[in-house]
């Protein structure tokens, strides 16, 4: 080696050991003694996107997970639902995943039903006993004495269990919600050929007329809506979008609107086709509208005659040029828009009344426009069961038709009692429930086979009338499974493998995971092979499938039959004389239908309009409360037809005097230490009405007596009892 | 000694016609923030932790009745009337404009919670528990508060302090919309925007002029960092 060759090596050795010098040994704050698992370095969170399923709107979320577990919820900005944001429900999920009271391995139930006496067994033990029992079935050919109940389903796990219950005969898979929009997609199909669901353009419109719709906590799609609302107000530079609510209970929703329009219990239809005669009478309908739908405005006029403004204001109970204004307005400002929602659909005469609703919207034209309302496209829903299917699969339950219930969700308090859901299924020889935590349903099962939580599950989310063009929102686990627990469709494939035969060929996939990842290549359009994987963890890493496809297609045209809708007189269970109030039960902002009972943070919340925190109340006008001697907090017995419960009574302003309100959500006997015993269901009230032969979802239909029992409610409330009067102390 | 001065002054507006007091922020800070689960017995003696609360007005008589929806959190006063008081200085400004709560040096003499017309300050008058696995919720950014200790909204100082690390080592300014807190981030309506008040053209010190805008108490001289904007409209009142 030459000398200078020697010292170019040297410098470069020197140098570069000197470079290397400069950087830190030690580039963590926390030296590890024990080092932890792969990916996770301490003090740095990761975030991981996925989907909410605490009500069915969808939502996309952001998990922040940090040492291996969930921290934080945040909304998926990427999401065309949610936009980045979330609401109070979606933000406890983290609390189903740790909540104390989980069911942590499958249970076996050695107590009489409903005392919760159960015994951890294995998952062998477990699977063991469910897969005997439907072999027992298949074997003597009774595959048709299986049910299947869940709530509304969508995306793959709808077509999993749908392929489950084909692959033994049954056709008792029912999928069943209390509050699901399935008498919209109803009106839909009769109102325009189309049994989808809307999507309404709030934050473009001018004038927003809600009959009822509560959309800012309840209705469809909450956190869309609600933002879309801020829109409305806020977003546009000079125009301030008006809002005017129609109820007889101020709701959430309601107490944001300019004007409220407290309309007798089952009168809005007529309150509708009333401004829509108006509008017609005096040509303010939209002209263009009308002709590119072939609508004859005097014929329809002639057909509305009915409703002159003087019967209308007295059947709804609204003063005569308040109708006027409101309907003149309506018309008058475009784009504008009116929505129908459950506070009037579950009346007697809801059907008509939610197409009168849908009349308004095609005076004004404001079908297919910006502002106003579209079809919303996606998949549909995976088998929305109807009443009449759930009364059915009771008379074959009450008859002991069916020997194995598998139940995923928690009926046993979310179906009114009047359809006898409870005692029939009791007559079911073997109960199955796949519910994480011991709630209602669970009690009374004699297997539980516990479910992940949300977070630990795989999954697509299809939102509810989320979009005009197709989402699908794609779950995946962000931290390891806590418990002993299996994901429910993993359970059913593993029974399907275990019988053999037809269910076993029904399932080709290995796996959950790969059955969701073939099923979403499909509806991609993609093959699923190893290229897939790439596009697989880029939709895992964005949190699904968002706005893909060629867009809508669809419009709205209306099919009006000769006739246009006429709502009955409204029918009440429960005499006048006896029964003077109304009752109207309503999702609660916090729980939805109950789901959220169990989680604390939801339980402290502070309903928004009472303030009422850890427990259930009913609202009374004060001018009724005065006169049945009711005061804030009393104890009083509210009384139907079907029976009577003792709850807090609130007084509340914004009411009816001639009607009665209860939220929904409370009343659980299980459900973990947070929700056991905590307020009361008032769906133990609610009479089933039926026209003929046929139920109807009548829930607000139901009418009571109050009476006071004692000065001791055990209310609490987080804000001012009576409520602040004081709104000028603070400037608002 | 080097003089403390920020390019930052935190503030917040919050439109009172977007809210529509859904109670999304309540949550979201008490995920964010390791604020204790109050049964209801604690919160029957008024001791509710909530760091943030929607105040509900009613107003008229039915049916002419209407609801505003009024979120108070702590306001971030330029002259808070909780910091001359403190005698330990658990609570003091920091050069950011914020309203900083120093949780090991309280000793929980409650002065400040007195001296807090916004009554926004909770303090621990019991010890909370989380029952496990309901713990492993709890954010490790943020100590969770014993008993005695006065507690209170930080605009979620940790988010900041994170923020500004990022933007440290780009060598940058924090950028408007970078940093949120919890609230502001899941409020469904935008009702709250959160951002540099130093900077006038971010979007919270644009809106901090609107012609709605107004303060909390403003007659008591406290010079809050927290704009209401007043809810337009609801003329049928």
């Amino acid at each position: 080696m030459k000398r200078r060759t020697f010292l170019q090596l040297t410098g470069m050795i020197t140098a570069s050991a000197w470079l290397s010098g400069c950087r830190q040994g030690n580039e963590r704050l926390i030296p590890y003694l024990v080092p932890p698992d792969e990916g996770v370095t301490p003090g740095r969170a990761e975030y991981y996107a996925s989907s909410c399923r605490s009500c069915p709107a969808g939502c996309g979320i952001l998990v922040r997970v940090s040492e291996g577990r969930a921290k934080k919820i945040e909304g998926n900005p990427l999401h065309p639902v949610n936009r980045g944001k979330l609401c109070a429900r979606g933000q406890s999920a983290l609390q189903e995943l740790y909540h104390p009271d989980r069911v942590t391995r499958p249970l076996r139930r050695t107590g009489p039903r409903g005392s919760g006496k159960f015994t951890g067994i294995s998952w062998e033990e477990g699977l063991s006993l469910l897969t005997s029992d439907l072999a027992g079935l298949l074997r003597h050919g009774t595959g048709d004495r299986l049910a299947l109940i869940t709530p509304e389903l969508r995306g793959t796990l709808a077509e999993l269990t749908a392929g489950f219950m084909r692959s033994f005969g049954s056709s008792r898979r029912l999928a069943f919600e209390l509050l699901s929009p399935d008498w919209l997609s109803e009106a839909n199909r009769r109102g325009y050929g189309l049994a989808d669901l809307p999507w309404y353009d709030i934050a473009e419109t001018r004038y927003l007329l809600s009959f009822g719709a509560d959309f800012v906590e309840s209705h469809l799609s909450p956190v869309q809506y609600g933002n879309a609302f801020g829109r409305m107000r806020q977003g546009r530079n000079t125009v301030r979008g008006h809002f005017t609510y129609v109820g007889g209970r101020m709701s959430l929703t309601g107490a944001s609107a300019d004007r409220w329009l407290p309309a007798r219990p089952g009168s809005e239809g007529v309150l509708a086709l009333g401004m829509a005669r108006l509008i017609l009478a005096e040509s303010l309908f939209d002209r263009d509208a009308l002709a590119a739908n072939g609508v004859q405005a005097e014929q329809l006029l002639r057909r509305l005659d009915g409703y002159q403004l003087p019967r209308v204001a007295e059947l709804t109970g609204l003063p005569r040029h308040v109708v006027a204004e409101v309907a003149r307005e309506f018309a008058a400002t475009r784009p504008s828009l009116a929505m129908a929602g459950e506070s009037v659909a579950f009346q007697s005469n809801g059907r008509e009344s939610v197409r009168a609703v849908q009349l308004l919207n095609l005076l004004a034209g404001n079908l297919n426009r910006p502002g106003g309302v579209y079809p919303s496209t996606g998949p549909v829903n995976g088998g929305a069961g109807s009443l009449a299917e759930l009364l059915s699969l009771i008379g074959d339950m009450d008859s002991g038709r069916i020997r194995t219930a598998l139940i995923y969700g928690n009926p046993v308090h979310s179906v009114p009692p009047s359809t006898g859901f409870r005692q029939a299924l009791r007559k079911v020889p073997f109960i199955v429930s796949f519910s994480p935590i011991l709630d209602d349903t669970a009690l009374e099962a004699d297997l539980v086979l516990p479910d992940h939580a949300a977070l630990e599950s795989w999954g697509d989310v299809v939102p509810l009338a989320g979009a005009r063009r197709e989402v699908v929102g794609l779950m995946q686990p962000v931290v390891a499974p806590l418990h002993d627990t299996r994901p429910f469709p993993e359970v059913l494939m593993a029974v399907a493998r275990g019988l053999g035969g037809g269910p076993a060929a029904a399932f080709p996939y290995q796996s959950w995971p790969e059955m969701l990842k073939g099923s979403t290549a499909r509806r991609m359009g993609l093959p699923a092979d190893e290229n897939f994987e790439g596009v697989w963890a880029g939709l895992l890493q964005r949190g699904g499938m968002f706005e893909t496809g060629s867009g809508p297609t669809e419009t709205y045209r209306p099919v009006f039959g000769p006739e246009p809708p006429q709502p009955a007189p409204p029918r009440f269970a429960g005499a006048t004389g006896d029964y003077p109030l109304h009752l109207q039960v309503y999702p609660s902002t916090a729980f939805h239908d109950g789901r959220g009972a169990a989680l604390p943070w939801l339980q402290q919340l502070p309903d928004p309009l009472t303030t009422v925190v850890w427990g259930s109340w009913v609202e009374i006008n004060p001018r009724t409360a005065a006169g049945l001697g009711i005061r804030q907090g009393d104890l009083v017995e509210v009384t139907s037809p079907r029976g009577s419960l003792r709850v807090p009574a609130v007084i509340y302003p914004g009411i009816r005097p001639d009607m009665v309100a209860i939220p929904l959500g409370q009343g659980h006997r299980g459900m973990g230490r947070y929700a056991q015993g905590r307020g009361v269901n008032p769906l133990e009230l609610v009479e089933l009405l039926r026209e003929g032969e046929e139920p109807l979802p009548a829930w607000n239909a139901t009418r009571v007596r109050v009476t006071r029992v004692s000065g001791r409610g055990e209310l609490v409330t987080a804000g001012h009892p009576e409520g602040s009067y004081r709104s000028d102390l603070v400037g608002i | 000694m080097k003089k403390l001065t920020s390019p930052y002054t935190w503030g917040m507006v919050i439109d009172l016609d977007r809210c529509t007091g859904c109670g999304a922020c309540v949550v979201a800070c008490q995920a964010e923030n390791n604020v204790a689960v109050c049964g209801k017995k604690e919160i029957a003696e008024g001791r509710n932790m909530h760091w943030l609360r929607i105040e509900r007005f009613w107003v008229g008589e039915y049916p002419d009745v209407r609801v505003r929806f009024l979120p108070v959190l702590c306001q971030h006063c330029k002259d808070a009337p909780c910091e001359p008081v403190c005698p330990v200085y658990a609570s003091y400004h920091n050069p950011d404009g914020l309203n900083g709560q120093v949780y090991n040096r309280c000793v929980g003499t409650r002065y400040c919670g007195n001296n807090c017309p916004y009554a926004v300050r909770v303090f621990n008058f019991y010890s909370h528990e989380w029952p496990p696995p309901l713990d492993n919720q709890l954010s490790p950014d943020i100590t969770v508060r014993s008993r005695g200790v006065m507690e209170k909204c930080t605009f979620c100082v940790q988010r900041i302090r994170r923020a500004k690390e990022e933007a440290g080592g780009e060598g940058r300014m924090i950028r408007d919309g970078e940093v949120q807190p919890a609230c502001a981030q899941t409020c469904p309506s935008e009702a709250l925007v959160f951002g540099n008040l130093a900077d006038p053209k971010s979007r919270v010190a644009r809106l901090t002029r609107s012609p709605r805008s107004f303060k909390l108490l403003e007659d008591l001289g406290t010079h809050p960092s927290v704009t209401y904007l007043k809810g337009g409209g609801r003329e049928h009142v």
